[in-house]
């Protein structure tokens, strides 16, 4: 019985810790994604250009852990010359392990995520 | 080993008790798992539109063109495609375009875009066991970095 109940909870623990990981994982990247593409649009190879896209990833308004968690400790460089590109890092998403922990597993799980975006994007024609 | 008449009883009962905490568990799985599993692509598909967003031509001669516009965003969340085809398929199950949300943020200005929100509004996941609705989420948030063009036509 307690070896079933072993096993049942790390399927269980497969199913929902993973399902979590994997959606804090791509919701950390759709913000990375954004946050990139926001800091990048306002590089003019100026000091106040990075204060701006500073200014423009933490206004953001995205969430993550099922949208309900908003993202700290996120790291935003920029290029030497200050206007070619953008990169933003979400390094301190942890992930609360609900299951899994029961059979050994850690408590969090870190699920950081990094983007980087040209200052002068590819446009769609259409 | 011979088993007495009362230790076949004991396994009986717990096999029912145990049989129905295993059934409980199991059907917490797939509930969860496949609710998660649709979120996953949710967020997906939001992320994929509003950069789609982001990105296209903005035009309003007139104020059908925004509508147009965000008729295109809407099908690129739900279809992967702006102007789908008649028998197209939706990404996630049972998703439709009138579920998704699109929302330009003027600049300071209010004349040009600065951004564009793209949100689910309302989606209920049937998860065989049970639904779990989803109301203004996923959502994101892109600066529009596309083309401005207020005096062109959506075509």
């Amino acid at each position: 019985m307690s070896v079933a109940m072993v096993l049942m909870l790390a399927v269980m623990g497969l199913a929902f810790d993973f399902g979590r990981i994997y959606i804090a994982r791509n919701e950390a990247q759709v913000f990375t994604d954004a946050a990139a593409m926001a800091a990048a649009s306002k590089l003019d190879g100026t000091d106040a250009g990075l204060v701006l896209a500073r200014q423009a990833v933490a206004k953001l308004p995205m969430r993550w852990n099922l949208g309900t968690k908003s993202f700290t400790g996120v790291e935003v460089e920029f290029s030497p010359d200050k206007q070619s590109w953008a990169r933003v890092t979400a390094p301190d998403n942890q992930v609360e392990i609900t299951f899994l922990r029961a059979v050994g597993g850690p408590a969090v799980f870190t699920v950081p995520a990094h983007s980087v975006a040209a200052a002068k994007p590819v446009r769609l024609i259409e | 080993m011979r088993r007495r008449a009362g230790q076949r009883g004991h396994a009986m009962i717990e096999l029912a008790v145990s049989a129905g905490v295993m059934v409980a568990c199991l059907a917490g799985t797939v509930q969860f798992g496949y609710t998660f599993y649709i979120y996953n692509e949710l967020v997906t598909a939001v992320g994929n539109g509003g950069r789609y967003a982001a990105m296209r031509t903005y035009r309003a001669a007139v104020p059908s063109d925004i509508e147009k516009g965000k008729a295109a965003i809407r099908n690129m969340v739900v279809y992967g495609d702006s102007h789908p085809a008649p028998n197209a398929s939706p990404q996630v199950a049972n998703l439709k375009p009138e579920q998704v949300e699109v929302d330009w943020v003027m600049d300071d200005s209010g004349t040009q875009p600065a951004a564009v929100n793209v949100t689910i509004a309302d989606y209920t996941v049937d998860a065989a066991f049970g639904l779990f609705r989803f109301t203004g989420r996923p959502a994101v948030e892109y600066p529009f970095v596309g083309r401005f063009a207020p005096a062109e036509s959506e075509p």
